[in-house]
């Protein structure tokens, strides 16, 4: 139906918007105009109309990883709640099928990095999977937290419960709101865990594993990046603060729940934006630390709820 | 008759043993050792002439061709091959023997052994000597040096086992019997072998030489 | 003909078939070729007649048992009982030994002419008849006799590439652990025996309430080491990263996927099955020891560069992922929760299964690499994918199985572990409920640095340019190995796509053992294939799969063919950075795992030592060589079998000199010994 057709290309549809948006702030912070909010769709269009050239050492690991990282965004994108609670997708829509679907999307890109043999691919995809091995409790664990409240890990049954219940458990679902973001920020390369526009070889996590895509497949990558971010924002507002979604298939709800949707999401992007401008990016080292935070914050949140 | 003479053979075969004991030259242990195996074979012509079972009258016979008139040619001959003639001493001097033999016959006739001895009530009195008599062969074994002594040992703890068999009525297992002589010769062969292998090696038939082998 | 695979005919035929191969092989011996195919063929012949016996037996409701009439030996009786657990561990025991088997007529090509191939495929088919045994027998003795069986045969095929001295060293460890297990096994089982008079598991599982509680724990912590050391848990691990590297890759995928579960059948056996009811904290010290060993095996598995020894340590980790299900089990059901146990047994029975093949198939294909390139060491490969790209497409279908990535098998054993464990941090109260969001976080961690290590290993292997000149002369490996480690492939994505109907096999097994009646299944699949496991959470395997698939596609095409169809793709070097091209550029397996090392250097001890060789050592300007060692030493070897096997030998020095090599003296303890002996027994 239409509204499955609306699920599944909102996210790539608004993605380079949501990017353009946060550059857009960060410029505006460093007291510049910036590029205007849909120069991402022109770079992704340019992209797409050049050519590219492969490494003679790549194998087809290489070449299919584009593919199937963008897809798997597609994928995700389309089973998370975006504008409506009241999808019912008992299928791919549980909590740890996500968790492990995007990781999937991980593996590939990190295989992508090390397939050219080059220097910095390799590097990347190192610090990658390391941040993310980390990252990995913290999310699934406040994704539990979210889980317990509401009784289900279907993610839209928890998008429609959450905010029936804030009472007394406001404090928990504060505390795995805030240890979700850290992991929003590392599985992201956000500061303070990656820079997203330094090509430097001592800093680059996601760049570096990118660096030899060229073309289609680099368009599509940055575009499964943009979709990737989009997913996690996604989550961290209708999963946590789940206000104006839409409850019923009405087209009033719905179009409610997409403005809802677009207004949350820009108040987390705008932090992003803030953040990335007042902070420095953290040394590799002092990552786990920050990772591990966040774990101890979504345990601390499980046992306030229990 | 019998009670009499059972007690003669007895004490003879205590008497052997012992003596066993301060044989200084390897002919008297050899001898001693022929009378020990002469009595177990009377005692067996005894529960023949008892019983009429012609195992027992084969087994007497057996152990007569082996035990008496075999085994002492056979080391006699080895006496003779390696030109042994006096006995290497032992490791506790005479008179320190003798009260550790007494200490030995007083255990046996104790009450610890009283299960032991009385499985046949009236020969309580022969089971307990028997039962001395095996713990002083065992004692010769550790007591000497020499190799020769200790193979009388063991077969001296043969034949007191076989004693021990007659007089508490077992000595119908056919299997008993034939388990002992084929003993008898696993021993044989093994005590030529290794009294080769150990002339060949030390050049000489102590035994304690053999500490120089260990680590 | 039912009914006569039923029967207990149908058991005697199956061990028949493998003894056949092993008799036969044996005889053949003077002819290797002759002798490997006859034990290859035996072998398959063999695993699929019990894959067909085991399969009717889980299906239907039977269940096959049989004892020898002797009665000369009146404790031990040779009698088996087959019933759904058993013939569970049969149809995995089966399933591997096939594509096994299969694989081997091709591998052991290699090993002609060196060594004797009889002997090979003696002990091979003696290993799977012991192990058949071993999940079968329902006598203590009996069953004593068919794990020494299993330990001995598994022992001969580790040292049986006996050229390469290591390989004989980890064959006495391997040796050594393995009795200390068997020890506190027997020690166990004679326990048992003493209060319930008998070593038949049917009757001492009748007369349980007569062992008293403190009789009960005692046997729990000896069986868990027993068994434990048998499947790997951590401490009593140290066997198994080095024997399974040792052993050829046949019999180390068998070892690893089949043997170490033999452990697990043993446990449920004993603890679900015959010692009930039990205290709640046996399920917890379980579930503590699984985490650990999940942990842990992991994190050693990301410093080890040779490819086996990788393989083995994770091992270790999946291990501790089954003993996360069967600790919740003996949690829940010792606390009158039946429903929650079966789900847990369930999650703990299909990862067995799964870890079993997608174990193997990462052994096997390992195998094939090593085959080629003659050396375990992953730095010295690299860039196999374009010489052995079929090797590479298992290898990697193996890593994504056993990384948790949908829609393969690993992820859905997992994730069923993982709703056992939440159901718990749920339905339980007080400290048992903190062990489970221990174990739960415990979980989440393995699944994210298991994707770590093989996207090391992968990429180390397969990926970017060969690193030595062996590796650039690589070839594909031959018919018979692809075809084994491609149905396991195969298998491994089947199993993930069908894995509702799979767990509901399965749950069937565990719920003739969960005690309680009443037990009423939270896992249904519905007809559209969807797992849900009551309102908790649901997932469908294929329609994600068919998802995924579909977008993929659709993705490819819109790319590809409609947008821009004027590209030119052309292919030139990578990026050098201005200077040459050289292998050395590309990461290797060490570096990628330094930074994880580095983080975790308080449970690893990473050690970083620096030496340098001065061309004159008067003045030490001018450097000749530096050497920089990196390295990881096993805390185990270092903290607790060092000092423990320091004081053993201390100890035996002293008693040595005991063995004075005097016989007068030897000849005086023997006889001191009978009089004791003789005064103690009045």
């Amino acid at each position: 139906m239409i509204i499955w057709l609306l699920q599944i290309i909102l996210i790539p549809a608004l993605s380079p918007l949501g990017i353009g948006f946060v550059k857009k702030i960060k410029a505006k912070m460093q007291n510049r105009q910036g590029a205007s909010l849909i120069q991402p769709y022109r770079d992704l269009w340019k992209l797409f109309h050049k050519d590219e050239i492969i490494s003679s050492d790549a194998s087809w690991v290489f070449r299919a990883a584009p593919f199937i990282v963008f897809s798997v965004t597609i994928v995700v994108g389309s089973s998370i709640p975006l504008f409506g609670s009241f999808l019912d997708n008992y299928f791919t829509s549980d909590m740890l099928l996500v968790v492990y679907s995007l990781a999937i999307g991980t593996f590939f890109l990190a295989l992508a990095g090390m397939d050219t043999g080059g220097a910095f691919g390799g590097f990347g995809s190192s610090r990658e999977m390391t941040v993310s091995a980390l990252a990995e409790g913290g999310l699934i664990f406040s994704l539990l937290t979210l889980a317990f409240h509401s009784g289900s890990t279907n993610l839209f049954k928890i998008s429609s419960q959450v905010i029936a219940a804030y009472d007394f458990s406001f404090l928990p679902v504060i505390l795995a709101f805030l240890g979700f973001f850290i992991v929003l920020l590392a599985e992201n390369g956000r500061f303070p865990f990656d820079n997203s526009a330094t090509h430097l070889e001592l800093t680059m996590i996601h760049e570096a594993m990118i660096i030899e895509y060229s073309g289609k497949r680099l368009a599509l990558m940055e575009w499964a990046a943009a979709n990737k971010l989009l997913i996690f924002g996604a989550l961290a507002v209708n999963l946590f603060f789940s206000a104006g979604i839409a409850r019923s298939a009405g087209l009033t709800a719905i179009f409610w729940g997409v403005i809802a949707l677009l207004i949350k999401v820009a108040v987390v992007f705008f932090a992003i934006a803030v953040l990335e401008s007042v902070i420095a990016k953290f040394r590799f080292f002092r990552l786990p630390d920050i990772l591990f935070i966040s774990f101890i914050l979504n345990i601390a949140a499980i046992a306030l709820l229990l | 008759m019998n009670t009499l003479f059972l007690q003669f053979l007895l004490i003879l075969f205590f008497l052997s043993v012992v003596f066993l004991h301060t044989a200084k030259r390897n002919y008297w242990t050899i001898f001693l050792y022929g009378l020990q195996s002469l009595i177990v074979t009377i005692l067996l012509v005894l529960s023949f002439l008892e019983t009429g079972a012609i195992a027992a009258l084969l087994m007497a016979g057996l152990i007569l061709v082996v035990k008496v008139i075999i085994a002492p040619l056979f080391f006699f001959r080895l006496m003779k091959k390696y030109s042994l003639k006096f006995l290497v001493s032992t490791y506790i001097n005479i008179p320190l023997t003798f009260i550790i033999i007494t200490i030995l016959t007083v255990v046996a006739h104790s009450s610890v052994f009283l299960p032991l001895t009385t499985i046949v009530s009236t020969n309580h009195f022969y089971l307990s000597v028997i039962l001395a008599t095996l713990f002083i062969s065992l004692f010769l074994i550790i007591n000497r040096k020499g190799v020769l002594s200790q193979i009388t040992g063991v077969l001296s703890l043969e034949n007191s086992i076989v004693a021990f068999a007659f007089f508490s009525w077992l000595e119908q297992s056919l299997a008993l019997q034939i388990g002992i002589i084929f003993d008898i010769f696993v021993w044989i062969i093994i005590t030529t072998i290794f009294m080769s292998m150990l002339y060949k090696h030390f050049k000489s038939f102590d035994v304690t030489r053999m500490e120089e082998l260990k680590d | 003909m039912i009914n006569f695979i039923f029967s207990p005919i149908g058991f005697f035929v199956l061990l028949s078939f493998f003894i056949a191969g092993a008799l036969g092989s044996l005889i053949f011996q003077k002819n290797d070729r002759l002798a490997n195919v006859w034990s290859g063929v035996f072998a398959s012949a063999g695993s699929i007649w019990g894959l067909i016996f085991s399969s009717l037996l889980l299906l239907g409701s039977f269940s096959v048992s049989w004892a020898a009439n002797s009665t000369s030996f009146s404790l031990l009786s040779v009698s088996f009982n087959i019933d759904k657990l058993s013939a569970f561990f049969i149809f995995v025991i089966s399933l591997i030994t096939l594509f096994c088997s299969f694989y081997g007529i091709g591998y052991v090509k290699h090993f002609y002419k060196r060594y004797n191939i009889g002997v090979l495929g003696l002990f091979f088919n003696l290993f799977i008849v012991g192990m058949l045994l071993v999940v079968s027998a329902a006598n203590g003795i009996f069953w004593l006799i068919a794990w020494e069986i299993m330990s001995i045969a598994s022992y001969f095929l580790v040292v049986y590439d006996r050229n390469d001295q290591e390989n004989v060293r980890a064959g006495f460890l391997y040796l050594v652990m393995t009795h200390v297990g068997t020890v506190f096994i027997i020690i166990s089982f004679f326990l048992l025996y003493k209060f319930t008079g008998s070593f038949d598991f049917s009757v001492v599982k009748a007369n349980m309430a007569l062992v008293p509680a403190l009789a009960k724990d005692i046997i729990f912590v000896l069986a868990l080491i027993g068994f434990g050391t048998k499947a790997g848990i951590i401490p009593f691990h140290i066997w198994l990263p080095a024997a399974h590297p040792a052993a050829p890759s046949h019999v180390s995928g068998l070892m690893s996927g089949v043997m170490i579960k033999t452990g697990i059948y043993m446990m449920i056996r004993i603890f679900l099955n015959m010692v009930q009811p039990i205290p709640v904290w046996w399920g917890v010290i379980i579930l503590i020891i699984g985490s650990i060993s999940a942990l842990l095996g992991v994190l050693y598995a990301i410093t080890e560069h040779d490819i086996k020894k990788l393989l083995a340590y994770h091992s270790i980790e999946n291990i501790g992922i089954i003993l996360l299900g069967l600790g919740s089990a003996l949690a829940f059901s010792s606390l009158n929760l039946p429903t929650l146990a079966l789900i847990s047994l369930t999650a703990a029975l299909f990862h067995t299964l799964n870890h079993a093949i997608f174990k193997s198939l990462l052994f096997l294909s390992a195998g094939s690499v090593i085959n080629k390139n003659h050396t375990r060491n992953i730095e010295e490969y690299g860039g196999l994918i374009k010489f052995m790209p079929y090797t590479a497409l298992f290898f990697l279908v193996g890593s994504m199985a056993i990384s948790a990535m949908p829609p393969f098998n690993g992820f859905f054993s997992e994730w069923l572990t993982f709703q056992s464990l939440f159901q718990g941090i749920i339905s339980i109260g007080s400290y048992v409920r903190w062990t489970f969001i221990i174990s739960a976080g415990a979980l989440a961690f393995t699944g994210g640095l298991a994707l770590l290590c093989f996207a090391k290993a992968f990429g180390a292997i397969f990926l970017a340019r060969p690193r030595s000149e062996e590796a650039k002369h690589a070839t594909e490996s031959s018919p018979w190995l692809l075809v084994g480690m491609g149905s396991l492939a195969l298998l491994s994505l089947f199993f993930g796509l069908f894995s509702g109907p799979v767990i509901s096999a399965i749950k069937n097994v565990s719920q003739s053992l969960v005690i309680s009646s009443s037990a009423v299944s939270l896992v249904s699949v519905n007809s559209n294939q969807t797992i849900s496991m009551g309102n908790f959470s649901s997932l469908s395997a294929p329609v994600f799969a068919l998802i995924f698939v579909v977008v993929l596609t659709a993705v490819f095409l819109l790319v590809k063919y409609l947008i821009y169809c004027r590209q030119k793709v052309s292919v030139g070097a990578t990026w050098d950075c201005g200077t040459d091209l050289t292998p050395r550029m590309e990461i290797t397996s060490t570096s990628f795992a330094r930074s994880i090392i580095l983080i975790f250097k308080g449970v690893l001890r990473p050690r970083l030592h620096y030496d340098v060789k001065y061309h004159d050592s008067q003045s030490r300007y001018l450097p000749e060589s530096r050497t920089v060692d990196i390295s990881i030493k096993d805390i185990y070897s270092t903290y607790f079998y060092g000092p423990l096997s320091r004081f053993i030998f201390a100890l035996s020095e002293k008693i040595k000199s005991i063995q004075n090599g005097n016989i007068n003296s030897y000849i005086l303890y023997i006889f001191g010994a009978l009089l004791l002996v003789l005064f103690l027994v009045r």
